[in-house]
Protein backbone atom coordinates (compact mmCIF):
# COMPACT_ATOMS: atom_id res chain seq x y z
CA UNK A 1 0.00 0.00 0.00
CA UNK A 2 2.56 2.53 0.74
CA UNK A 3 4.11 2.42 -3.05
CA UNK A 4 0.73 3.59 -3.96
CA UNK A 5 0.45 6.99 -1.58
CA UNK A 6 3.01 9.89 -2.86
CA UNK A 7 3.61 12.97 -0.58
CA UNK A 8 3.26 14.72 -4.10
CA UNK A 9 -0.42 13.39 -4.49
CA UNK A 10 -1.37 14.06 -1.08
CA UNK A 11 -0.62 17.76 -0.85
CA UNK A 12 -1.95 17.78 -4.40
CA UNK A 13 -5.01 15.76 -3.06
CA UNK A 14 -5.80 18.54 0.00
CA UNK A 15 -5.49 21.62 -1.70
CA UNK A 16 -7.90 20.52 -3.94
CA UNK A 17 -10.49 19.43 -0.71
CA UNK A 18 -8.97 20.69 2.21
CA UNK A 19 -9.78 17.35 3.69
CA UNK A 20 -6.01 17.92 6.27
CA UNK A 21 -6.16 21.02 8.85
CA UNK A 22 -2.42 19.59 8.96
CA UNK A 23 -0.80 16.90 6.75
CA UNK A 24 2.63 15.15 8.07
CA UNK A 25 5.78 16.55 6.90
CA UNK A 26 7.54 15.72 3.88
CA UNK A 27 10.15 13.96 5.74
CA UNK A 28 8.81 11.81 7.76
CA UNK A 29 6.48 10.63 5.20
CA UNK A 30 10.10 9.82 3.29
CA UNK A 31 11.10 8.24 6.22
CA UNK A 32 8.25 6.14 6.76
CA UNK A 33 7.89 5.02 3.44
CA UNK A 34 7.67 1.13 2.67
CA UNK A 35 8.28 1.09 6.35
CA UNK A 36 3.46 1.07 7.66
CA UNK A 37 1.32 -1.61 6.98
CA UNK A 38 -1.58 0.82 6.10
CA UNK A 39 -2.09 4.62 6.72
CA UNK A 40 -4.82 6.58 8.70
CA UNK A 41 -5.70 9.58 9.70
CA UNK A 42 -7.43 11.02 12.97
CA UNK A 43 -9.83 13.62 13.45
CA UNK A 44 -8.37 16.86 14.42
CA UNK A 45 -9.83 16.41 18.12
CA UNK A 46 -7.77 13.44 19.08
CA UNK A 47 -4.55 14.10 20.86
CA UNK A 48 -1.32 13.49 18.53
CA UNK A 49 2.47 13.60 20.06
CA UNK A 50 3.55 15.02 16.34
CA UNK A 51 0.54 17.05 14.96
CA UNK A 52 -1.41 19.76 16.37
CA UNK A 53 -4.17 18.99 17.61
CA UNK A 54 -6.62 22.18 17.23
CA UNK A 55 -10.33 20.27 17.23
CA UNK A 56 -11.11 22.96 14.51
CA UNK A 57 -10.80 25.69 16.31
CA UNK A 58 -8.48 29.00 16.56
CA UNK A 59 -8.42 29.20 20.51
CA UNK A 60 -6.32 25.65 20.15
CA UNK A 61 -4.15 26.95 17.45
CA UNK A 62 -0.41 25.97 18.32
CA UNK A 63 -1.52 23.53 20.46
CA UNK A 64 0.60 20.41 20.14
CA UNK A 65 0.16 17.25 23.07
CA UNK A 66 2.76 15.71 24.81
CA UNK A 67 0.73 12.25 24.55
CA UNK A 68 -1.31 10.51 21.91
CA UNK A 69 -4.80 9.59 22.28
CA UNK A 70 -5.05 5.87 22.77
CA UNK A 71 -6.98 5.08 19.70
CA UNK A 72 -3.86 6.90 17.91
CA UNK A 73 -1.38 5.16 19.93
CA UNK A 74 -2.78 1.36 18.71
CA UNK A 75 -3.34 2.13 14.92
CA UNK A 76 0.08 3.37 15.42
CA UNK A 77 1.66 0.11 17.28
CA UNK A 78 -0.69 -1.85 14.91
CA UNK A 79 1.60 -0.60 12.12
CA UNK A 80 0.06 2.34 11.01
CA UNK A 81 1.33 5.62 9.62
CA UNK A 82 -0.75 8.67 10.96
CA UNK A 83 -0.53 10.56 7.39
CA UNK A 84 -2.78 13.94 8.95
CA UNK A 85 -5.21 15.32 10.91
CA UNK A 86 -9.01 15.79 9.29
CA UNK A 87 -10.71 18.66 9.00
CA UNK A 88 -13.89 19.32 11.08
CA UNK A 89 -16.11 21.70 12.40
CA UNK A 90 -14.90 23.35 15.49
CA UNK A 91 -15.22 20.95 18.25
CA UNK A 92 -17.72 18.75 16.26
CA UNK A 93 -20.31 21.27 16.16
CA UNK A 94 -21.92 21.20 12.91
CA UNK A 95 -23.80 19.23 10.67
CA UNK A 96 -21.80 20.04 7.18
CA UNK A 97 -18.13 20.67 8.18
CA UNK A 98 -18.58 24.29 7.36
CA UNK A 99 -17.40 25.56 10.83
CA UNK A 100 -13.62 24.73 10.66
CA UNK A 101 -11.23 27.59 11.12
CA UNK A 102 -9.17 25.89 8.80
CA UNK A 103 -11.28 25.45 5.68
CA UNK A 104 -13.84 23.94 4.44
CA UNK A 105 -13.37 20.28 2.67
CA UNK A 106 -15.28 19.96 -0.38
CA UNK A 107 -17.05 16.62 -1.01
CA UNK A 108 -15.24 13.99 -3.25
CA UNK A 109 -18.77 13.67 -5.61
CA UNK A 110 -19.49 17.77 -6.26
CA UNK A 111 -16.99 20.11 -4.94
CA UNK A 112 -20.08 22.73 -4.43
CA UNK A 113 -21.62 20.08 -1.81
CA UNK A 114 -20.58 19.18 1.78
CA UNK A 115 -18.55 16.49 3.11
CA UNK A 116 -21.23 16.50 5.96
CA UNK A 117 -19.77 16.89 9.66
CA UNK A 118 -18.46 17.30 11.70
CA UNK A 119 -15.92 14.52 10.64
CA UNK A 120 -16.25 15.87 7.24
CA UNK A 121 -12.49 15.49 6.62
CA UNK A 122 -12.35 12.06 7.72
CA UNK A 123 -15.05 11.07 5.38
CA UNK A 124 -13.81 12.93 2.31
CA UNK A 125 -9.99 11.22 3.05
CA UNK A 126 -11.57 7.60 2.38
CA UNK A 127 -13.70 8.62 -0.26
CA UNK A 128 -10.73 9.35 -1.94
CA UNK A 129 -7.80 7.49 -0.88
CA UNK A 130 -7.83 3.56 -1.22
CA UNK A 131 -6.78 1.75 1.66
CA UNK A 132 -7.28 4.89 3.83
CA UNK A 133 -8.47 4.18 7.64
CA UNK A 134 -10.09 6.91 9.29
CA UNK A 135 -10.38 7.83 12.93
CA UNK A 136 -13.83 9.50 13.54
CA UNK A 137 -15.90 10.79 16.42
CA UNK A 138 -19.16 11.30 16.39
CA UNK A 139 -21.39 12.88 19.67
CA UNK A 140 -24.86 13.09 17.70
CA UNK A 141 -24.43 11.81 14.37
CA UNK A 142 -20.99 12.96 13.71
CA UNK A 143 -19.25 9.88 11.48
CA UNK A 144 -22.78 8.41 10.05
CA UNK A 145 -23.08 11.54 8.58
CA UNK A 146 -20.62 12.14 6.46
CA UNK A 147 -20.35 8.74 5.79
CA UNK A 148 -23.63 9.13 4.23
CA UNK A 149 -22.72 12.34 2.33
CA UNK A 150 -19.17 10.67 0.99
CA UNK A 151 -20.36 7.40 0.02
CA UNK A 152 -18.29 5.80 2.18
CA UNK A 153 -18.93 3.11 5.37
CA UNK A 154 -19.07 4.85 8.82
CA UNK A 155 -19.26 2.92 12.31
CA UNK A 156 -19.93 4.38 15.65
CA UNK A 157 -19.56 2.01 18.57
CA UNK A 158 -21.09 1.59 21.79
CA UNK A 159 -20.32 4.32 24.09
CA UNK A 160 -17.66 3.39 26.01
CA UNK A 161 -16.33 0.63 23.60
CA UNK A 162 -12.90 2.12 22.26
CA UNK A 163 -10.88 4.51 24.36
CA UNK A 164 -11.65 8.56 24.56
CA UNK A 165 -8.36 9.24 26.68
CA UNK A 166 -6.79 11.85 24.50
CA UNK A 167 -9.85 12.99 23.08
CA UNK A 168 -10.97 16.91 22.82
CA UNK A 169 -14.28 16.78 25.11
CA UNK A 170 -17.42 17.85 23.41
CA UNK A 171 -19.87 15.93 25.64
CA UNK A 172 -18.78 13.62 28.05
CA UNK A 173 -21.80 11.75 27.75
CA UNK A 174 -22.05 11.16 24.33
CA UNK A 175 -18.81 11.29 22.37
CA UNK A 176 -18.07 8.06 20.66
CA UNK A 177 -14.26 7.12 19.08
CA UNK A 178 -15.65 4.85 15.73
CA UNK A 179 -14.12 4.03 12.43
CA UNK A 180 -15.18 5.39 9.07
CA UNK A 181 -13.44 3.50 5.91
CA UNK A 182 -14.34 1.57 2.73
CA UNK A 183 -15.41 -2.10 3.43
CA UNK A 184 -16.57 -4.09 6.06
CA UNK A 185 -12.95 -6.19 5.45
CA UNK A 186 -11.48 -2.56 7.24
CA UNK A 187 -13.74 -2.85 9.75
CA UNK A 188 -12.95 -6.47 11.04
CA UNK A 189 -9.23 -5.72 10.74
CA UNK A 190 -9.44 -2.67 12.58
CA UNK A 191 -11.97 -2.00 14.82
CA UNK A 192 -10.91 -4.67 17.21
CA UNK A 193 -7.55 -2.97 16.70
CA UNK A 194 -8.72 0.03 18.75
CA UNK A 195 -11.74 -1.62 20.98
CA UNK A 196 -10.92 -2.29 24.51
CA UNK A 197 -10.38 -1.38 27.90
CA UNK A 198 -8.44 1.20 28.86
CA UNK A 199 -7.51 2.29 32.72
CA UNK A 200 -7.14 5.73 31.25
CA UNK A 201 -10.37 5.88 30.70
CA UNK A 202 -13.03 4.72 33.38
CA UNK A 203 -15.98 4.64 30.98
CA UNK A 204 -14.03 2.07 28.87
CA UNK A 205 -13.85 -0.17 31.16
CA UNK A 206 -17.34 -1.68 31.34
CA UNK A 207 -17.24 -3.38 28.48
CA UNK A 208 -17.93 -6.72 27.59
CA UNK A 209 -15.03 -8.36 24.81
CA UNK A 210 -15.67 -7.34 21.28
CA UNK A 211 -17.26 -10.07 19.54
CA UNK A 212 -17.49 -10.03 15.86
CA UNK A 213 -18.30 -13.59 15.59
CA UNK A 214 -20.91 -13.65 12.60
CA UNK A 215 -24.25 -13.18 13.40
CA UNK A 216 -27.42 -14.27 12.07
CA UNK A 217 -30.15 -11.33 11.08
CA UNK A 218 -33.55 -12.11 10.43
CA UNK A 219 -35.13 -9.40 11.45
CA UNK A 220 -34.95 -5.63 10.87
CA UNK A 221 -37.54 -3.03 12.10
CA UNK A 222 -38.11 0.68 10.66
CA UNK A 223 -39.68 3.76 12.89
CA UNK A 224 -42.43 5.08 10.95
CA UNK A 225 -41.72 8.32 12.49
CA UNK A 226 -37.96 8.35 11.17
CA UNK A 227 -39.74 8.72 7.19
CA UNK A 228 -41.25 11.79 8.03
CA UNK A 229 -39.57 14.97 6.30
CA UNK A 230 -37.18 12.51 3.97
CA UNK A 231 -36.48 14.01 0.76
CA UNK A 232 -38.14 12.81 -2.09
CA UNK A 233 -34.59 11.01 -3.45
CA UNK A 234 -33.30 9.72 -0.21
CA UNK A 235 -36.81 8.11 0.17
CA UNK A 236 -36.43 6.67 -3.40
CA UNK A 237 -32.82 4.79 -2.65
CA UNK A 238 -33.85 3.79 1.03
CA UNK A 239 -37.29 1.91 -0.14
CA UNK A 240 -34.78 0.49 -3.12
CA UNK A 241 -32.06 -0.45 -0.67
CA UNK A 242 -35.08 -2.20 1.67
CA UNK A 243 -36.31 -4.44 -1.49
CA UNK A 244 -33.01 -5.77 -2.33
CA UNK A 245 -32.40 -6.83 1.70
CA UNK A 246 -35.90 -8.59 2.03
CA UNK A 247 -35.44 -9.77 -1.86
CA UNK A 248 -31.83 -11.05 -2.13
CA UNK A 249 -30.24 -11.27 1.95
CA UNK A 250 -34.07 -12.76 2.89
CA UNK A 251 -34.28 -11.02 5.89
CA UNK A 252 -37.66 -9.73 6.97
CA UNK A 253 -38.19 -5.56 7.45
CA UNK A 254 -41.04 -4.52 8.97
CA UNK A 255 -42.39 -0.85 9.66
CA UNK A 256 -42.56 -0.41 13.45
CA UNK A 257 -43.41 2.75 16.11
CA UNK A 258 -41.23 4.55 18.29
CA UNK A 259 -43.08 7.34 19.20
CA UNK A 260 -40.50 8.67 21.67
CA UNK A 261 -38.32 9.76 18.46
CA UNK A 262 -39.54 13.44 18.52
CA UNK A 263 -38.06 13.74 21.55
CA UNK A 264 -34.80 12.69 21.02
CA UNK A 265 -33.45 15.92 18.87
CA UNK A 266 -33.72 18.44 21.77
CA UNK A 267 -32.75 16.41 24.16
CA UNK A 268 -29.74 15.87 22.64
CA UNK A 269 -28.86 19.39 22.32
CA UNK A 270 -29.81 20.03 25.81
CA UNK A 271 -27.50 17.28 26.92
CA UNK A 272 -24.69 18.27 24.23
CA UNK A 273 -24.28 21.95 24.76
CA UNK A 274 -24.70 21.82 28.93
CA UNK A 275 -21.97 19.14 28.85
CA UNK A 276 -20.05 21.71 26.01
CA UNK A 277 -20.88 24.49 27.69
CA UNK A 278 -18.86 23.11 30.93
CA UNK A 279 -15.76 21.30 28.59
CA UNK A 280 -14.72 24.69 26.57
CA UNK A 281 -14.56 26.88 29.97
CA UNK A 282 -11.02 25.37 30.12
CA UNK A 283 -10.16 27.23 27.07
CA UNK A 284 -9.79 30.67 28.33
CA UNK A 285 -5.97 31.92 27.05
CA UNK A 286 -4.18 30.07 30.52
CA UNK A 287 -3.59 26.54 28.81
CA UNK A 288 -3.89 24.98 25.52
CA UNK A 289 -3.03 26.90 22.57
CA UNK A 290 -3.88 30.42 22.07
CA UNK A 291 -2.07 31.78 25.87
CA UNK A 292 -2.37 35.48 26.43
CA UNK A 293 0.41 37.66 27.63
CA UNK A 294 -1.17 40.41 30.13
CA UNK A 295 -1.62 38.47 33.13
CA UNK A 296 -2.32 41.88 35.05
CA UNK A 297 -5.52 42.24 33.07
CA UNK A 298 -8.80 40.82 35.68
CA UNK A 299 -9.48 37.55 35.06
CA UNK A 300 -12.87 38.50 33.93
CA UNK A 301 -11.51 40.41 31.25
CA UNK A 302 -8.54 38.05 30.51
CA UNK A 303 -10.92 35.33 29.95
CA UNK A 304 -13.74 36.87 28.01
CA UNK A 305 -11.56 38.48 25.82
CA UNK A 306 -9.57 35.59 24.41
CA UNK A 307 -12.90 33.22 24.74
CA UNK A 308 -14.56 36.22 22.42
CA UNK A 309 -11.78 36.62 19.91
CA UNK A 310 -11.15 33.00 19.22
CA UNK A 311 -14.18 31.27 19.77
CA UNK A 312 -16.38 30.50 16.00
CA UNK A 313 -20.08 31.95 16.23
CA UNK A 314 -21.08 28.36 16.38
CA UNK A 315 -19.02 27.22 19.33
CA UNK A 316 -20.49 30.48 21.28
CA UNK A 317 -24.07 29.81 20.30
CA UNK A 318 -23.63 26.52 21.76
CA UNK A 319 -22.04 28.12 24.72
CA UNK A 320 -24.95 30.68 25.49
CA UNK A 321 -27.67 27.73 24.73
CA UNK A 322 -26.06 25.06 27.55
CA UNK A 323 -24.96 28.17 29.48
CA UNK A 324 -28.83 29.38 29.72
CA UNK A 325 -30.21 25.37 30.62
CA UNK A 326 -28.05 24.43 33.23
CA UNK A 327 -29.25 28.05 34.72
CA UNK A 328 -30.88 27.79 38.44
CA UNK A 329 -34.73 27.40 37.90
CA UNK A 330 -33.94 25.84 34.70
CA UNK A 331 -32.30 22.20 35.41
CA UNK A 332 -35.62 20.53 36.08
CA UNK A 333 -37.01 21.63 32.62
CA UNK A 334 -34.12 20.99 30.66
CA UNK A 335 -31.42 19.00 31.87
CA UNK A 336 -33.15 16.24 33.76
CA UNK A 337 -35.94 16.38 31.37
CA UNK A 338 -32.99 15.36 28.85
CA UNK A 339 -31.89 12.65 30.73
CA UNK A 340 -35.66 11.19 31.08
CA UNK A 341 -35.95 11.54 27.68
CA UNK A 342 -32.72 9.51 27.23
CA UNK A 343 -34.24 6.85 29.41
CA UNK A 344 -37.51 6.65 27.31
CA UNK A 345 -35.69 6.66 24.11
CA UNK A 346 -33.44 3.99 25.02
CA UNK A 347 -36.53 2.15 26.28
CA UNK A 348 -38.28 2.25 22.98
CA UNK A 349 -35.12 0.71 21.27
CA UNK A 350 -34.72 -2.11 23.63
CA UNK A 351 -38.78 -3.32 23.28
CA UNK A 352 -37.95 -3.06 19.78
CA UNK A 353 -35.10 -5.29 19.84
CA UNK A 354 -37.07 -7.78 21.99
CA UNK A 355 -38.38 -8.67 18.09
CA UNK A 356 -35.96 -7.61 15.86
CA UNK A 357 -32.72 -7.27 15.30
CA UNK A 358 -31.67 -4.02 13.95
CA UNK A 359 -33.23 -0.91 13.15
CA UNK A 360 -33.02 0.60 9.80
CA UNK A 361 -33.62 4.47 8.75
CA UNK A 362 -32.45 6.52 6.16
CA UNK A 363 -28.72 8.73 7.45
CA UNK A 364 -29.88 11.63 6.72
CA UNK A 365 -33.14 13.65 5.08
CA UNK A 366 -31.73 14.72 2.20
CA UNK A 367 -28.53 14.28 -0.06
CA UNK A 368 -25.36 16.19 0.83
CA UNK A 369 -26.62 20.00 -0.09
CA UNK A 370 -24.38 22.56 -1.91
CA UNK A 371 -22.85 25.24 0.02
CA UNK A 372 -24.96 28.34 -1.56
CA UNK A 373 -27.96 26.41 0.13
CA UNK A 374 -26.27 26.01 3.69
CA UNK A 375 -25.77 29.95 3.92
CA UNK A 376 -29.39 30.28 3.23
CA UNK A 377 -30.00 27.84 6.68
CA UNK A 378 -31.16 28.96 9.97
CA UNK A 379 -29.02 27.06 13.19
CA UNK A 380 -32.40 25.67 14.03
CA UNK A 381 -32.72 24.44 10.32
CA UNK A 382 -29.33 23.11 10.59
CA UNK A 383 -29.93 21.44 14.21
CA UNK A 384 -33.00 19.51 12.91
CA UNK A 385 -31.25 17.88 10.33
CA UNK A 386 -29.55 15.75 12.43
CA UNK A 387 -32.70 14.24 13.28
CA UNK A 388 -31.98 10.50 12.31
CA UNK A 389 -28.42 10.34 13.25
CA UNK A 390 -29.48 12.34 16.88
CA UNK A 391 -31.30 8.64 18.69
CA UNK A 392 -28.77 5.88 18.71
CA UNK A 393 -26.23 8.68 19.86
CA UNK A 394 -27.96 10.06 22.63
CA UNK A 395 -28.55 6.49 24.13
CA UNK A 396 -24.95 5.22 22.76
CA UNK A 397 -25.61 2.47 20.63
CA UNK A 398 -24.04 0.84 18.02
CA UNK A 399 -24.72 2.50 14.24
CA UNK A 400 -23.47 2.16 11.20
CA UNK A 401 -24.55 3.85 8.27
CA UNK A 402 -23.66 2.30 4.49
CA UNK A 403 -24.31 3.76 1.23
CA UNK A 404 -27.35 2.44 -0.43
CA UNK A 405 -28.00 4.30 -3.39
CA UNK A 406 -26.84 7.15 -5.98
CA UNK A 407 -28.92 10.35 -6.80
CA UNK A 408 -27.63 11.35 -9.86
CA UNK A 409 -23.97 10.43 -8.86
CA UNK A 410 -24.87 11.58 -5.58
CA UNK A 411 -24.77 8.81 -2.79
CA UNK A 412 -27.26 8.63 -0.44
CA UNK A 413 -27.01 6.28 2.82
CA UNK A 414 -28.80 4.16 5.14
CA UNK A 415 -28.16 3.90 9.35
CA UNK A 416 -28.43 0.28 11.24
CA UNK A 417 -28.68 0.50 14.86
CA UNK A 418 -27.53 -2.30 16.80
CA UNK A 419 -28.44 -3.18 21.16
CA UNK A 420 -25.40 -2.07 23.00
CA UNK A 421 -22.12 -4.04 22.19
CA UNK A 422 -23.43 -5.87 19.57
CA UNK A 423 -21.29 -4.27 16.66
CA UNK A 424 -21.64 -7.23 15.15
CA UNK A 425 -24.67 -7.45 14.06
CA UNK A 426 -23.25 -4.44 12.28
CA UNK A 427 -20.58 -5.48 10.69
CA UNK A 428 -22.37 -9.05 9.37
CA UNK A 429 -25.24 -6.95 8.05
CA UNK A 430 -22.69 -4.82 6.44
CA UNK A 431 -20.84 -8.16 5.08
CA UNK A 432 -24.11 -9.04 3.69
CA UNK A 433 -24.70 -5.77 1.84
CA UNK A 434 -21.49 -5.65 0.40
CA UNK A 435 -22.61 -8.87 -1.29
CA UNK A 436 -25.65 -7.42 -2.81
CA UNK A 437 -24.92 -3.88 -3.38
CA UNK A 438 -21.64 -2.29 -5.22
CA UNK A 439 -20.24 1.05 -3.71
CA UNK A 440 -19.12 3.54 -5.90
CA UNK A 441 -15.84 5.50 -5.39
CA UNK A 442 -15.67 9.33 -7.09
CA UNK A 443 -12.78 9.47 -9.90
CA UNK A 444 -9.80 11.66 -8.26
CA UNK A 445 -8.50 14.30 -10.73
CA UNK A 446 -5.98 16.54 -9.55
CA UNK B 1 -34.69 34.69 24.48
CA UNK B 2 -34.57 39.20 25.44
CA UNK B 3 -31.15 40.50 24.56
CA UNK B 4 -30.47 41.47 28.49
CA UNK B 5 -30.85 37.87 28.21
CA UNK B 6 -28.35 36.79 26.40
CA UNK B 7 -26.20 39.55 27.48
CA UNK B 8 -26.44 38.08 31.27
CA UNK B 9 -25.50 34.48 29.70
CA UNK B 10 -22.89 36.14 28.06
CA UNK B 11 -21.31 37.04 31.13
CA UNK B 12 -21.58 34.16 33.02
CA UNK B 13 -20.24 32.18 29.75
CA UNK B 14 -16.94 34.78 29.53
CA UNK B 15 -17.84 36.20 26.36
CA UNK B 16 -17.56 39.52 25.77
CA UNK B 17 -20.37 39.68 22.80
CA UNK B 18 -20.77 42.65 19.78
CA UNK B 19 -24.29 44.29 19.99
CA UNK B 20 -24.70 42.50 16.51
CA UNK B 21 -23.49 38.83 17.85
CA UNK B 22 -26.29 39.61 20.97
CA UNK B 23 -28.86 40.23 18.01
CA UNK B 24 -28.23 37.36 16.26
CA UNK B 25 -28.08 35.04 19.18
CA UNK B 26 -31.18 36.54 20.57
CA UNK B 27 -33.36 35.14 17.46
CA UNK B 28 -31.30 31.91 17.05
CA UNK B 29 -31.92 30.89 20.77
CA UNK B 30 -35.51 32.32 20.94
CA UNK B 31 -36.07 30.01 17.80
CA UNK B 32 -33.74 26.81 19.67
CA UNK B 33 -35.64 27.31 23.12
CA UNK B 34 -38.92 27.61 21.08
CA UNK B 35 -38.43 24.33 19.31
CA UNK B 36 -37.19 21.93 22.78
CA UNK B 37 -40.66 22.64 24.50
CA UNK B 38 -41.76 20.06 22.40
CA UNK B 39 -39.72 17.97 25.28
CA UNK B 40 -42.25 19.30 28.21
CA UNK B 41 -44.33 16.76 26.41
CA UNK B 42 -42.35 14.09 27.60
CA UNK B 43 -43.22 12.20 30.68
CA UNK B 44 -40.13 12.60 33.73
CA UNK B 45 -38.71 9.87 35.11
CA UNK B 46 -36.50 9.31 37.84
CA UNK B 47 -34.78 6.16 37.41
CA UNK B 48 -32.41 7.73 34.79
CA UNK B 49 -28.49 7.46 33.96
CA UNK B 50 -25.93 10.31 33.78
CA UNK B 51 -24.71 7.64 31.38
CA UNK B 52 -25.99 6.05 28.19
CA UNK B 53 -24.73 2.72 29.92
CA UNK B 54 -24.01 1.12 33.02
CA UNK B 55 -20.45 2.63 34.11
CA UNK B 56 -18.82 0.55 36.76
CA UNK B 57 -16.39 2.96 39.25
CA UNK B 58 -12.61 1.77 38.39
CA UNK B 59 -10.73 1.01 41.32
CA UNK B 60 -6.51 0.69 40.83
CA UNK B 61 -3.94 -0.14 43.46
CA UNK B 62 -2.63 2.90 45.40
CA UNK B 63 0.42 3.86 44.19
CA UNK B 64 2.17 6.74 43.13
CA UNK B 65 2.57 6.88 39.50
CA UNK B 66 2.44 9.55 36.90
CA UNK B 67 1.45 9.83 33.19
CA UNK B 68 2.84 13.38 31.90
CA UNK B 69 5.52 15.12 33.81
CA UNK B 70 4.27 18.34 34.89
CA UNK B 71 7.28 20.20 33.68
CA UNK B 72 5.95 19.46 29.75
CA UNK B 73 2.97 20.71 30.60
CA UNK B 74 4.31 24.18 32.14
CA UNK B 75 5.71 24.39 29.08
CA UNK B 76 2.84 25.29 26.99
CA UNK B 77 1.93 28.17 30.22
CA UNK B 78 3.16 31.23 31.14
CA UNK B 79 5.64 30.20 34.38
CA UNK B 80 7.33 32.36 36.89
CA UNK B 81 9.68 30.51 39.18
CA UNK B 82 8.19 27.12 38.60
CA UNK B 83 4.71 28.53 39.39
CA UNK B 84 1.74 28.82 36.55
CA UNK B 85 1.07 32.71 36.39
CA UNK B 86 -2.69 33.39 35.58
CA UNK B 87 -4.68 37.36 36.17
CA UNK B 88 -5.20 39.09 38.48
CA UNK B 89 -8.48 37.98 40.71
CA UNK B 90 -8.76 41.49 42.15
Amino acid sequence: MSDKLSFEFLTRLNEKYKIFSQLINEEEFLKAEGRYHFHFSAKDNLCTIDFQSRAGSRILDGYTPPFDATAVRRLRISGGLLIGKTNMDEFGFGTFCTNSAYGVPRNPFDPDRSCGGSSGGAAATVALLDGHIALAVSTGGSISCPASFCGVIGITPTYGRVSRYGLIDYSNSLDKIGLICRSATDLRTYLPLISGPDSLDPTSCSQPILDLSSSRIKRIGIPKEAMEGISGEVEAAFRKAIEITEEQLSIKVEEVSMSSLRFALPAYYVLATSEASTNLARYCGMRFGIVKDDVNAHFNTFFSEVRSKFFGKEAKRRILLGTYCRRIGFRDRYYLKALSVRQIVKEEYLRIFQDFDLVVMPTMPFIAPRFSDIQKMKPLDMYKADFLTVPPNLVGMPHISLPCGYYHGIPIGFQLVAPHWEERRLLHFAECWESVFEYQFPEVKL
Amino acid sequence: MDKQEVNEIARIARLALSDEEIEEFSSDLEDILSYFSVMDEAPTRDDFMLNPVMIENVMRDDEQYQVIDPEILRQSMKVFEGYVRGPRLS
